[in-house]
């Protein structure tokens, strides 16, 4: 057994994922650029984070969800109506924005590319 | 790294001395003196230890703090932050505004909205929105430590030499950190009085903010700020509430304000109590508490005349707070304490250093020092800048502005009238005042009684020693006249500015009856 990482892209995927564990378990939500034909996503910051938050939620208790959401390409998430930033539920300012759901924790940007960060994001209740 | 790693394990003496020399290997050379774990160790996570060690790492050093708080009698915990954060100034601040939007929307039809003649209140939401911003908080905290790379360790500290600390966490498990100084920063709670049922029973401003449930007929007991804070707020969202003072309100403050700020709450609703001194706190069966009292209608101190008693569905203590200190083991660090009140003694060429010269203290604990979040602030990053920044400003401890922000805010800076008085002679002391209007209570014809200025003067060269304003937004009032007050100006100076028209502040400016005039000081027109 280990932790459950959930990989969705776009807003109504990350929506029914959070619907789908409602209640259950202890949920993280990471949002990320999308992946580029070139394989990685097009933000420099995301692909630096991702490892990173990856390996730090292997830490994680079993019954801990981290759904990975990819918020979509550039121009996407550039304007700013995009529904990521607008949506009460969400507010995004950032990508990568790793988050407790439900809960204040979140890092922002260069702050999801510190090992120290992420370890303590998972940790704290 | 190496220092960080080794904060969670536990280790028998033996292996602590082997642990020890293995980081001192590992850990690159930096500025500061290698043979302790640590150049600074901040005891109390609050807003004067975290400005304090987030200032020091800025400058470089080698930086732990632990926090740890101890569960309240009725076992409310919180996160990192300190009393401001959780249980003090941001919490009640929020249910003050509560409270005044309360208020506005009594006097909204009045402007002409279509508001319901009853408007309800959900405790449950505002509980949920306070504790999810104070969540918000605790975790901007945290992240602006690690930030500044000042390692965190949520473990309790107890000294066990003057270089030395034991740090135990809630789950028991115990840490030897040494520091080549210390900074104690833990702060006060608050006090519990020697009565049946107090600490079984009663709730204290560290429970209010989190009450799961309406506090319903509330029953304060204190005349402190805290106390008629917590009053005015519960009042304020609908709670028939009563104070219970022994003798005077707002011990320390102009007591001519505190009389009206008094009256104040009495005509917003509140009972107040006075002369009166609860003996015992019972549960019914019905999960009400029956509290008895002493009243003293020959004023404090003279002979019991009555006992009384009423039921309440809670009682919140509020009678003062206490230095955290007794549990430190401060004797064997060397530092020297009051005894009786448990404050520690600044000495007097730098108010925060202790009898140890490597042990400082900052914010509440210190005797005699205001216990505001902004002053432990600035105490701790002016601290942090001399000691390792060559820095030389010490913390100027004089005119201080504060607010307490019970229903009709009261702020102030600088001397008391009876204090100016006793300080310079009633002779040298002139007083201006007003009871002014604000415009916005006309229309819907809120009480205006208590809305009163006072400046307090030295009457030779009118040096301004202390302004007291009551009224709304007191604190946003305050804050830019305690600049003038700090830098010294003068009656003349202030009266030299143009006002702001049509606020209440530019009734400060306005000011013109003197007290010894005996004429009506009721402003009247613009």
């Amino acid at each position: 057994m280990a932790p459950k990482l959930v990989h969705v892209d776009g807003f109504d995927a990350v929506v029914k994922a959070l619907d789908e564990h409602k209640g259950s378990s202890v949920v993280f939500v990471l949002f990320c650029g999308s992946r580029t034909a070139r394989g990685v996503s097009w933000c420099p910051d995301c692909v630096t984070a991702e490892p990173i938050i990856h390996e730090s939620f292997k830490k994680c208790p079993d019954d801990h969800v981290l759904i990975h959401c990819t918020v979509g390409e550039r121009n996407f998430w550039k304007d700013k109506a995009c529904i990521f930033r607008t949506d009460a539920r969400f507010k995004l300012n950032a990508v990568p924005t790793l988050m407790r759901w439900g809960k204040p924790q979140r890092l922002e940007e260069t702050q999801c590319t510190d090992p120290g960060l992420v370890d303590m994001l998972f940790e704290d209740e | 790294m190496a220092a960080s790693l080794r904060l969670f394990t536990v280790l028998g003496p033996a292996q602590k001395f082997q642990f020890r020399i293995f980081t001192k290997l590992v850990r690159p050379l930096s500025s500061g003196s290698n043979q302790y774990d640590y150049d600074l160790i901040v005891i109390g996570g609050g807003s004067g230890g975290l400005a304090c060690s987030k200032e020091a790492a800025q400058l470089g050093r080698r930086v732990a703090v632990l926090d740890y708080v101890d569960p309240s009698p009725q076992g409310t915990v919180w996160g990192l932050g300190g009393t401001c954060v959780n249980v003090g100034c941001i919490p009640k601040k929020l249910m003050h505004h509560a409270s005044l939007l309360g208020e506005a929307v009594k006097g909204a039809a009045k402007y002409g909205w279509d508001v319901p003649q009853e408007t309800k209140h959900s405790w449950e939401v505002l509980v949920g929105g306070v504790q999810n911003h104070l969540r918000s908080l605790n975790w901007g905290h945290r992240v602006a430590l690690k930030d500044k790379s000042v390692d965190y360790l949520n473990a309790y500290g107890t000294f066990v030499d003057a270089h030395t600390i034991k740090a135990t966490t809630r789950s028991g498990k115990e840490t030897i950190l040494t520091a080549d100084r210390f900074v104690i920063a833990t702060g006060m709670r608050p006090k519990y009085p020697q009565m049946e049922g107090a600490r079984e029973y009663a709730h204290s401003s560290d429970d209010l903010f989190s009450l799961q449930k309406p506090p319903g007929k509330t029953l304060v007991v204190g005349a402190s700020y805290v106390a008629l804070e917590c009053a005015g707020f519960l009042t304020g969202l609908g709670y028939d509430v009563t104070v219970m003072m022994r003798s005077i309100p707002l011990r320390g403050f102009d007591q001519q304000m505190a009389e009206l700020v008094i009256d104040n709450m009495v005509s917003h609703g509140t009972r107040v109590l006075r002369g009166c001194v609860p003996q015992q706190i019972l549960k019914q069966a019905s999960g009400e508490l029956a509290v008895t009292w002493q009243r003293q209608t020959g004023g404090p101190g003279s002979a019991v005349d009555a006992d009384d008693s009423d039921e309440f569905s809670t009682v919140l203590l509020a009678i003062g707070r206490e230095p955290c200190t007794k549990s430190l083991n401060l004797d064997v660090a060397g530092v020297k304490m009051n005894e009786s009140t448990g404050f520690i003694v600044g000495s007097e060429e730098e108010s925060e250093r202790t009898s140890v010269p490597n042990i400082y203290a900052i914010g509440d604990v210190l005797q005699d020092r205001p216990e505001l979040t902004p002053v432990a602030i600035k105490a701790g990053k002016l601290l942090a800048r001399r000691l390792y920044d060559g820095a030389t400003e010490h913390m100027d401890y004089v005119n201080v502005p504060t607010t307490v922000f019970t229903p009709l805010e009261y702020g102030c800076v600088g001397l008391s009238e009876e204090n100016a008085v006793q300080l310079h002679g009633e002779d040298n002391v002139e007083v201006y005042h007003a009871f002014y209007k604000p415009l916005e209570y006309i229309i819907p014809e809120r009480n205006h009684q208590q809305c009163y200025i006072k400046m307090v003067c030295s009457r030779q060269d009118e040096k301004i020693l202390g302004l007291h304003f009551l009224g709304p937004h007191a604190g946003e009032v305050i804050q830019g006249f305690g600049f003038a007050v700090k830098c010294g100006a003068t009656r003349g100076q202030l009266t030299s500015v143009v006002g702001i028209h049509p606020t209440c502040a530019e009734e400060v400016i306005k000011m013109h009856v003197t007290k010894r005039s005996g004429e009506d000081a009721t402003v009247t027109g613009c």
